[in-house]
């Protein structure tokens, strides 16, 4: 017995001599990247980490003033950029907090697959990280901006493509979403830009110059060929593709008011709800792609003398809204079928799950029939409520 | 043997109490000389009424002696043969009257000591409710009980306990309600005890418990009449001690740890919200700590960016590592914790403003420890406290999960929780699951766990405990459960 309590007392103290197996790290050692930017430089792979600063005044204990720092390191591999980080900066990477991977124009021109593959391979990083391009820019010149309220880029960086709820002109397309897109049949993943802009006017009387004089604007979507950048999209042809996409959680509509009168007046929906059902349809031996969107929304502003208390009305407001909707969308898809002829909507995954047989059949042309097919769209827009006016201010009651 | 003859008892007595300066022995003679002697002990007893009330009646009165008897005025006397029968008796406050020529001896009892006033207990403080406490003197906290249950079937049974202590112990319990197998058990462990001295109810909780590798305890401890009273109804027996306001119940379920008296005085909804914030409060106390110390050290990726980045911030500089720093902390609480029980109480709340100033101020502003950590060993210790009845168990068991977290990661807080579960899931309080209504669960006792359901849906007693008379109340008509 008692050598069997001596024995038990050895191996848990032993245990305590193994804890650096158990990979244990204490926070202050931890380098936290925010942000990963990845970009091609002279043919070899240079990474951009954002990393939160600790090292801020002990005597003040509000996270306020957090700092971030920069690191870069070069390689043939990313992890080996990655470890070349480490000699010039004195920590490893520590990826589980994430946020976003920048591409650099380049790197996305040239294919972004053969990048990924270390991202996933690594246990650390998470697959909710956004995946963004940098608009006509390397992925660490759109890194250190920071224009929005948020003291850490990052965050800041976050913000923009999270504010999808109020404005669907971006797309937020995280790394699992993308390594879906690049398998699904039928389907090319579409990513969120980063543009760098000069700000206008404001910062002139200020004498600090940098980074402050810029902003970053997420308004577009980079459209991949499979995993290779062909091309953009404008912020309208965002909105739209995320209405085919079922993909819109917020925003505004705004269509010309249904009135007679000289000048175009315009209103705005302010959507609640949107959902979208696609389907695809063959006739004659051609292909017909199907959209059915119901809008419900609330009246955000109406512009013109429109009386909306009586039922006519609002339903000639809802048709216009549709018909808005409607022509934006088919203008977008003619776009996409002209300029890059292949499919970014996800018909053909909607073919391959509905009729997997047929699919079989024309898997290879798909994108050749897609740039051919027609395109029919039907739109339903439900006023849900006007708000707290009934008639707009410029309608005099007698 | 007591003799006949009134001066060798005097000389058998005095040699029996060694000659104790507090033991009286006075003989005198009545006015018919008739030799009588009375002994006691200086202090326990009330000496104006045996002076003025018995001895003189006696001295004017009594001519032969079988007529004492007759002038002994008082329902308290009996007689009694056998010396060590006598010891026992005048060691309680009782006086001995040794009459010339008869070998027996009559106990008068008139038993007085100075006691505490029956006081709001320490512990068990309530804000609705019954304020009393019990005291130190058993007589006194029968009282205190009787006063709840004005009941014939209330059955108190005597007996003396320690060899050289000889302390009265009193089991309590409701005949007819009480679980017969529990009693039968309870006075078979209670005379198997033989030990020198029971000088508080602890000894006797140790001595008969079921395991004695618990931490948890597994029997109640009170200091309040109405706790004892609703035990007791519910089936269980009490133990009382002399010398000690803290009354032994058994058996013991873990959810009573949980439960307060005033659960049962407040409005069902509101005692229910208590409970589910005590259960809530013992996870907390018990594995808060270890869960941070393990999520700071191998789990960083589950904790939000924004938490991680002030964690971090807040530990730049600190020397010790996490666990060491933690478990510091809690070492620190317990210090002070202890420091402010045993001392004075006028220099113990000086005590908890230097330790709090110290450790919270100053520590943090010198970097030897970080603020996130003194919150969080500081909400543990206030989940502790909501908790009184379990914090012998969870003092242990916190620092044990805090290691193991350290070690091990959520791994090790996993296997810490399966140990801690498996203990309590083990455990039996005699002969009774302590994890009973869960584990075995039980579908009408959990009207009486982490929620309390209105009284008016309370139709049975505990059934595990209660195995007779199960019903408390007839359901309302209409109604049933």
């Amino acid at each position: 017995m008692k050598a069997k309590i001596t024995l038990l007392c050895i191996y848990m103290l032993s245990i305590s001599l193994l804890t650096a197996c158990f990979d244990a790290t204490e926070l202050d050692e931890l380098a936290i990247a925010l942000l990963i930017g990845i970009d091609l430089e002279d043919d070899k792979i240079l990474i951009t980490a954002e990393v939160i600063n600790l090292q801020y005044s002990s005597d003040s204990s509000s996270s306020g003033n957090v700092s971030v720092k920069y690191v870069q390191g070069t390689g043939n591999t990313v992890l080996e950029a990655l470890r070349d980080i480490t000699l010039k900066f004195g920590h490893r990477i520590y990826g589980a907090h994430t946020k976003a991977i920048i591409f650099g124009e380049d790197l996305a021109k040239k294919g972004v697959m053969p990048y990924m593959d270390q991202l996933f391979r690594a246990r650390e990083l998470r697959e909710s990280a956004y995946v963004l391009v940098a608009k006509e820019a390397k992925a660490y010149e759109v890194m250190g901006v920071s224009s929005g309220l948020e003291p850490i880029p990052a965050n800041y960086i976050i913000s923009l493509i999270d504010s999808i709820r109020y404005n669907p002109k971006t797309i937020d397309t995280n790394m699992m979403d993308f390594v879906k897109h690049y398998y699904h049949m039928g389907r090319h993943p579409i990513v969120a830009i980063l543009e760098k802009r000069q700000k206008k006017g404001i910062n002139q009387t200020e004498k600090e110059v940098g980074t402050k004089d810029f902003e970053l604007s997420s308004i577009g979507s980079a459209v991949f060929k499979n995993d290779t950048l062909v091309g953009y999209l404008s912020g309208n042809d965002t909105k739209a593709l995320n209405y085919i996409l079922n993909n819109v959680k917020g925003g505004i509509i705004t269509f010309p008011t249904p009135v007679d009168s000289d000048e175009t007046l315009f209103s705005s929906l302010s959507t609640i709800k949107v959902r979208t059902k696609n389907d695809v349809d063959f006739k004659d031996g051609r292909l017909i792609l199907k959209t059915k969107i119901t809008i419900s929304g609330n009246l955000g502003e109406i512009g013109g003398d429109m009386d909306i208390s009586n039922y006519e009305s609002l339903e000639k407001m809802a048709q216009a809204c549709s018909q808005t909707v409607k022509e934006g969308i088919e203008m977008t898809v003619k776009k996409v079928q002209r300029e890059f002829g292949f499919d970014i909507f996800g018909f053909g995954h909607v073919l391959h799950k509905k009729h997997t047989e047929e699919w079989r059949k024309i898997e290879g042309k798909w994108d050749d029939l897609f740039a051919e097919a027609d395109f029919q769209i039907e739109v339903v827009t439900n006023i849900i409520s006007s708000g707290l006016l009934n008639k707009p201010l410029t309608v005099k009651e007698k | 043997m007591i003799s006949k003859r009134i001066r060798d008892n005097k000389e058998l007595f005095i040699t029996l109490f060694n000659n104790s300066s507090d033991f009286v022995a006075y003989d005198f003679e009545t006015l018919s000389n008739l030799k009588i002697m009375v002994c006691y002990i200086e202090g326990l007893i009330d000496r104006d009424i045996l002076d003025r009330d018995i001895l003189e009646s006696i001295t004017v009165n009594v001519k032969k002696p079988k007529d004492i008897k007759k002038f002994i005025m008082t329902s308290s006397i009996k007689e009694v043969y056998s010396v060590d029968e006598i010891v026992n008796e005048i060691v309680y406050g009782r006086v001995a009257i040794f009459v010339e020529g008869l070998k027996k001896v009559y106990i008068v009892g008139l038993s007085k000591w100075d006691k505490r006033q029956v006081d709001q207990p320490q512990a068990e403080s309530v804000i609705k409710g019954p304020k009393e406490g019990f005291i130190e003197d058993i007589a006194v906290n029968k009282v205190l009980l009787r006063r709840k249950l004005r009941n014939n079937n209330l059955v108190y049974e005597d007996m003396r306990l320690g060899k050289q202590t000889k302390t009265m112990v009193s089991i309590a319990y409701i005949k007819g309600i009480v679980n017969e197998a529990v009693l039968r058990e309870l006075k078979n462990r209670l005379n198997k005890i033989n030990i020198d001295s029971i000088l508080e109810s602890g000894y006797i909780e140790e001595l008969i418990e079921d395991r004695p590798i618990t931490i948890f305890s597994t029997i109640t401890i009170t200091e309040k009449p109405d706790v004892a009273a609703a035990k007791l109804l519910e089936g269980r027996v009490a133990i009382f001690t002399d010398g000690t306001p803290h009354v032994l119940i058994v058996p013991r379920i873990f959810v009573e740890g949980f439960m307060s008296s005033e659960d049962y005085y407040l409005r069902p909804y509101y005692a229910s919200f208590l409970r589910v914030l005590r259960v809530i409060a013992f996870i907390i106390t018990i594995y808060l700590p270890g869960a941070y110390v393990a999520l700071q050290l191998y789990h960083q990726e589950m904790i939000p960016t924004v938490l991680l980045v002030s964690a971090a911030a807040s530990r730049e500089g600190v020397p010790l590592p996490i666990t060491l720093e933690t478990i510091l902390l809690i070492i620190a609480l317990e210090l002070t914790k202890e420091s402010g029980v045993r001392l004075p109480k006028n220099i113990g709340s000086t005590v908890t403003i230097f330790g709090a100033l110290v450790l919270g101020q100053a520590a943090v502003q010198a970097s030897l420890v970080s603020a996130p950590t003194i919150i969080l060993v500081s909400i543990t210790a206030l989940a502790e406290f909501i908790i009184p009845q379990l914090s012998e168990g969870i003092v242990v068991y916190r620092l044990l999960v805090t290691i193991l977290g350290g070690f091990f990661g959520i791994y090790g807080v996993v296997c810490a929780f399966l140990v801690i579960t498996t203990q309590v899931v083990s455990l039996e309080s005699f002969g009774i699951p302590f994890a009973w209504t869960w584990a075995p669960l039980n579908k009408t006792a959990l009207k009486d766990g982490p929620i309390r359901i209105h009284k008016r849906n309370f139709i049975h007693r505990p059934l595990a405990i209660a195995r007779k008379n199960v019903k408390r109340q007839q359901p309302p008509r209409g109604e049933g459960s």
